[in-house]
């Protein structure tokens, strides 16, 4: 099959239309897929306490038990006993929770969310990712929930965090926000699925019996290995029985069946699970069939989410090419059973708290990246038919998972970049785009060698990963720097200081400051100054969020060991050290920078007027949004005008200041020490924290209200009264790419957004085409696209019923529209949607 | 100025004038005074302020365009908000433009050079190179300052960026000549056969435009013809049987194209920011049964041997 040109199942060049089309089913030539994928839309969020409820019966019953084997225990135990099923129609077999889609419940991580909102704002009151929950679960549940209280993780951050650290997180000021593993598991990694299928779980526990036979006794961590060896086996062999479970379903379903297609459908199911309820899989069915068995498994553990897949058209490959060589399956079911495949990973669900949902909208687990396309170790182009299939399957299911992200780079097949435009213009959000060139410089700065760094996975949103040999913390916190500057002009203090902060006193009373005072932009005297005082507040506040990060990740360590996990990364196994310790090869946090924009607009402004053409004052310009910018109405039209010099333009005036945030942002991360061995990775993206983070700032000098969203990840500056970029994609991606991507090592993210018209015809598909390519060319990072009308949008808010299925690209991710909160929605259409004349 | 020029809006990213990504220089003046012309900025050669009300923050808050302006009574309100220009009384000093903090006065026409316009068009050399596009000069008509027009070509040559010009051809052939060695690609349209027609529509004859494109096409040069469709005025069906015939038994079918561009509403707003009455203003048809007429005409020219499309696309392709 090497000689010949890879190809999927249709033509490269296939049409798949342009946009959104309201009402619009049936995308797959196969209609068992668009069954299911009917099915899953249909399916109700419900909340499954059956996790919550084996865990606690776990802990309740061997409070003597250390950690790891505390959670190994109550792995095991939820394996054995959670409500198994088999749905119809699906060729897979394996759940998160029972029924399909529903969430279960992690109570080791938070609970005191859980326990207000169960009582006093119910999940099925939201306006927005909605989930339900019957009245007696609902009892039990708390009931449950009382057992942790004051012992989770949550409970020991917030007792450990110091005043300094508190302040600045989403405790305090919001400075920055390190919510997602404060509140949740970690997550963001890839698993070595290259290895789990060549050698099955049995190898697996071979490897670690053999490990744990080999520990000496007088090693000085004799026990704490010995435990994770112990642990690993109990929840490698809890996977085993699991699996067979499915095995022993699967034949029992098969024996009542009547209709002989189906019997002998389950029949094949149940001898897949047989052979990988320890052994290695042997065809492609049962390589996919073991690959969602064991990324399950791996979420039942740990809620982390973005535990991501990796470079599946690599690690599948195999398992299709000996199949298709010994006529176990011809292309088209293979095609089928990867869309089969995608629906299902739709249904992991995960209930988050009303403050995350509000800035995070989405009932999925997020961030589940597959990664195609690329290089090999000698830099040669691996493109094969399997990244041609899984494009064909995105289009054909066109649902939020999996995220898919092409690898591109100058080698990259003419065909294949047609079909990624093809898909990208059919406008459900996929796939994204990542630059090899840049992604794999970054992860040489993170002292990879240049052969690992070529084998880079995306994870989550757009944070580049070394599967099955890093543990990278990817997505730690947001820091909003927007606040930040707001801090650095203003001596420190919040531009809204005043007596109404619950936090007054604390910070603001007796000359007391938020953060340090590191200049007052009344008294500085040119632009250098108040980047200096920028940098400065920028050390402070790096330092806190890091040293918070560095408790969380002791915390975690502490109480949430994942040795079923470890069991897939290089290092664990060898060294007998978890993830959480520091046991595999690569070890970073990655915490990001939001409100690049925002600030760059904020310097552009003020160097123009206060300093260059001296028509304001620092003290006039901090006063109008001290004011919110009321009775300052020229200043106001002035700063969101073409006459001041924006961010977006490829006006250099503004994007070197763009570039200076953006190196002032990456020198203060880089290097920072975390306690896993490794070191801080910035990224400089926002996801849709932007909404979120905006909420809760003052207004900015950017031209910007109180309140209002900051600048999207690398994104340009629109305020309510204005986009500032005025100039086009092409201004766009010249600015944006003024900064080395490359420093930005935990990723950088760009939306475009595209009218349907503008990339119709054989003309739109070969300028993107084109244009895509030049980004890349310039150093961008990574791109994805939304092919979406401000219309569409406007129309889908009036009757959501005829768009429930239409995705957008929110950021690092796809979601429905129509599940969106409404400042998000409003964030969307307001982003600047690029005509072409 | 020499080796300057007045345009009123550098586009980057075009995708309709010219095949691939470009930038669109569009060029300021023009001798003819189309009714359907979507560009009315473009029609005098000197700069003009143009008025967005909607943008303008009010008087009583404001008040910079009055305080700048040379001649105050030119400033017409309406409950605080900038209405209008009496244009009998603007004198086009062009300081409103720059003392509006809200981009209410917009300045239509700068003066560049060709320095300055290479600076902007450079920045793109890329885009032009990964989607085979380049530069389009268009208008207005680039003719009214062909010595800067030849220059900016010459420049484009020199660096390689493919050109194309989109022009009416209503010009000495001297000037045609002029900028020929140095344009790749041009645009012109047939907006009548009938000369007389042609005069009420436009303002002018058609005889100049049909002579010029006769010994265009006659040099080989690679051309794009254009009939923008206009409901009432050119959708006849002897009018297109005559633009067939011209196309090809005086211009020898050596055409790479015809475009049909239907009649869509363009420039409305923007003859509003001139105090000018929108010249389609009374029009109304049905728009499917335009559309589908101008479809059946599309199939006609082809009938005839004549490459010809709909839109403004240069490549065949799915939609």
């Amino acid at each position: 099959m090497n000689d010949r040109k890879p190809i999927g199942t249709e033509t490269f060049d296939k049409h798949y239309g342009v946009g959104y089309k309201v009402g619009h089913e049936g995308f797959s030539p196969y209609e068992r897929v668009n069954r299911l994928r009917k099915v899953f839309l249909d399916r109700k969020f419900n909340i499954d306490i059956q996790r919550a409820r084996l865990i606690t019966q776990t802990y309740k019953e061997n409070p003597q038990l250390s950690a790891k084997l505390k959670t190994a225990y109550s792995l095991k135990n939820i394996l054995e006993h959670v409500d198994i099923d088999l749905y119809e129609d699906e060729l897979l077999a394996g759940e998160l929770a029972a029924p399909a889609k529903a969430a279960p419940i992690y109570p080791e991580f938070s609970v005191e969310w859980i326990i207000d909102e169960l009582r006093n704002h119910p999940f099925d009151q939201r306006d927005h990712d909605k989930f339900y929950i019957t009245d007696e679960d609902k009892e039990e549940l708390l009931e449950l929930l009382e057992f942790w209280r004051g012992k989770t993780i949550a409970d020991a951050v917030e007792a450990n965090l110091t005043e300094d650290q508190k302040k600045g997180c989403e405790m305090g000021k919001k400075v920055y926000m390190t919510n997602l593993y404060h509140f949740g598991g970690v997550g963001h990694f890839v698993m070595n699925y290259e290895k789990l299928l060549r050698v099955g779980y049995q190898g697996l526990i071979a490897e670690a019996e053999e490990y744990l036979a080999a520990l000496d006794p007088a090693d000085s961590e004799y026990v704490e290995k010995k435990e994770f060896y112990e642990a690993m086996l109990i929840e490698l062999r809890a996977a085993c029985t699991y699996i067979s479970r499915y095995a022993e379903l699967a034949e029992q379903r098969s024996g009542q069946e009547e209709n002989p297609v189906r019997k002998e459908e389950l029949k094949q199911i149940a001898a897949n699970c047989r052979q990988i309820a320890g052994g290695p899989a042997k065809t492609m069915w049962q390589a996919i069939q073991l690959w969602h068995f064991a990324t399950t498994i791996t979420l039942i553990e740990s809620n982390g989410h973005s535990v991501s897949y990796g470079r599946m058209d690599q690690w599948l490959y195999p398992y299709y090419k000996s199949d298709m060589e010994n006529h176990v399956i011809d292309k088209e079911f293979a095609q089928e059973l990867l869309e089969c495949a995608y629906v299902k990973m739709g249904n992991p669900s995960k209930l988050k708290d009303r403050m995350t949902v509000r800035v995070r909208n989405g009932r999925g687990w997020g961030g589940e990246s597959l990664t195609i396309g690329g290089v090999d170790e000698r830099g040669e182009d691996v493109t094969n038919d399997l990244t041609f299939m899984m494009l064909e399957a995105s289009v054909h299911t066109r649902m939020i998972n999996p995220w898919v992200c092409v690898r591109m780079h100058k080698n990259t097949p003419y065909e294949l970049k047609v079909k990624v435009v093809e898909c990208i213009r059919a406008g459900y959000g996929h796939p994204k785009i990542f630059n090899d060139e840049v992604a794999v410089k970054a992860m040489q700065r993170k002292g990879m060698s240049l052969s690992q760094a070529r084998d880079y996975a995306v994870v989550g949103c757009v944070e580049p990963d070394l599967p099955g040999r890093e543990y990278g913390y990817h997505d730690a916190a947001y820091m909003n720097i927007a606040k930040v500057m707001e801090l650095a002009l203003n001596g420190g203090r919040c531009i809204d200081c005043s007596t109404n902060c619950p936090r007054y006193r604390e910070c603001a009373g007796d000359g007391k400051t938020l953060g340090p005072d590191t200049g007052y932009l009344p008294n500085l005297q040119n632009i250098d100054e108040v980047l200096a005082g920028f940098d400065k507040q920028m050390q402070f506040w790096t330092e806190q969020m890091c040293s918070g990060l560095n408790l969380i990740d002791e915390i975690q360590k502490e109480r949430k060991p994942l040795p079923y996990a470890s069991a897939f990364f290089e290092g664990c196994m060898e060294s007998g050290k978890d993830l959480g310790e520091g046991g595999t090869r690569f070890n970073f946090t990655g915490p990001q920078a939001s409100g690049i924009g925002t600030c760059a607009d904020i310097l552009s402004t003020i160097k123009q007027l206060v300093f260059d053409e001296k028509r304001y004052t620092g003290e006039e310009l901090l006063s109008a949004v001290r004011d919110n910018w009321e009775g300052h109405d020229i200043l106001y039209a002035l700063v969101n005008s073409s006459k001041v010099h924006h961010y977006g333009n490829d006006d250099d005036y503004a994007d070197d200041l763009f570039k200076k945030v953006f190196e002032c942002y990456c020198q203060n991360i880089t290097g920072r020490k975390n306690p896993r061995g490794g070191y801080f990775c910035p990224g400089v993206y926002t996801v849709n924290a932007n909404v979120g983070l905006g909420m809760d700032l003052g207004a900015s000098l950017d031209g910007r209200k109180s309140g209002e969203p900051i600048s999207d990840n690398m994104g340009p500056v629109h305020t309510k009264a204005a986009s500032h970029d005025i100039s086009g994609p092409t201004a766009i991606a010249n600015s944006v790419t003024k900064a080395d991507h490359s420093l930005a090592t935990n990723g950088t993210l760009l939306n475009w957004k595209f009218p349907p018209e503008c990339v119709a015809g054989l003309e739109g598909r070969e300028n993107l085409v084109g244009f895509i390519g030049t980004y890349l060319e310039k150093g961008g990072m990574h791109c994805q696209f939304n092919i979406m009308s401000n219309e569409m949008m406007k129309a889908a808010m009036e009757t959501p019923e005829n768009y429930r299925d239409m995705l957008v690209r929110v950021a690092g991710y796809s979601a429905y529209f129509v599940e969106l909160g409404r400042p998000l929605q409003m964030d969307l259409i307001r982003r600047t949607e690029l005509a072409f004349s | 100025m020499p080796g300057s020029g007045i345009i009123f809006n550098i586009q980057r990213y075009t995708i309709h004038d010219g095949p691939g990504i470009r930038t669109e220089l569009f060029l300021k003046g023009c001798p003819l005074r189309c009714r359907w012309c979507g560009n009315p900025e473009s029609h005098k050669v000197t700069p003009q302020p143009g008025i967005y009300p909607v943008k303008c923050i009010g008087r009583d808050k404001c008040g910079c365009c009055v305080d700048s302006c040379e001649n105050k009574e030119s400033l017409v309100f309406a409950e605080h908000k900038l209405s209008a220009i009496d244009r009998t009384q603007c004198i086009n000093c062009m300081k409103c433009t720059e003392s509006c903090p809200a981009d209410a006065v917009k300045r239509w026409g700068r003066q560049m050079s060709v320095a300055e316009a290479m600076d902007t068009i450079l920045r793109d050399v890329s885009y032009y190179n990964s989607s085979d596009g380049g530069v389009t000069l268009s208008g207005g008509e680039p003719l009214m300052q062909v010595s800067f027009v030849s220059d900016l070509l010459k420049e484009c040559r020199k660096c390689g960026i493919h050109t194309c010009v989109e022009t009416t051809l209503y010009a000495d052939w001297n000037s045609v000549e002029e900028i020929l060695p140095d344009t790749d690609l041009f645009i012109t349209d047939l907006k009548h056969m009938d000369s007389a027609m042609h005069e009420t529509y436009t303002g002018v004859s058609n005889t100049r435009i049909l002579d010029n494109m006769q010994r265009l096409a006659s040099l080989g040069k690679p051309l794009i013809v254009r009939i923008p469709v206009i409901p009432g005025v050119n959708d006849s069906k002897e009018n297109m049987e005559a633009s067939a015939d011209f196309i090809l038994h005086k211009l020898h079918n050596r055409v790479e194209e015809l475009q049909l561009l239907e009649f869509l509403r363009l420039g409305e707003e923007k003859y509003k920011s001139l105090d000018l009455e929108y010249p389609m203003e009374g029009l109304t048809f049905d728009r499917d049964e335009f559309t589908l007429k101008v479809k059946n005409f599309c199939d006609y020219f082809q009938g005839r041997g004549i490459v010809c499309k709909v839109g403004t696309a240069t490549k065949e392709g799915t939609r």
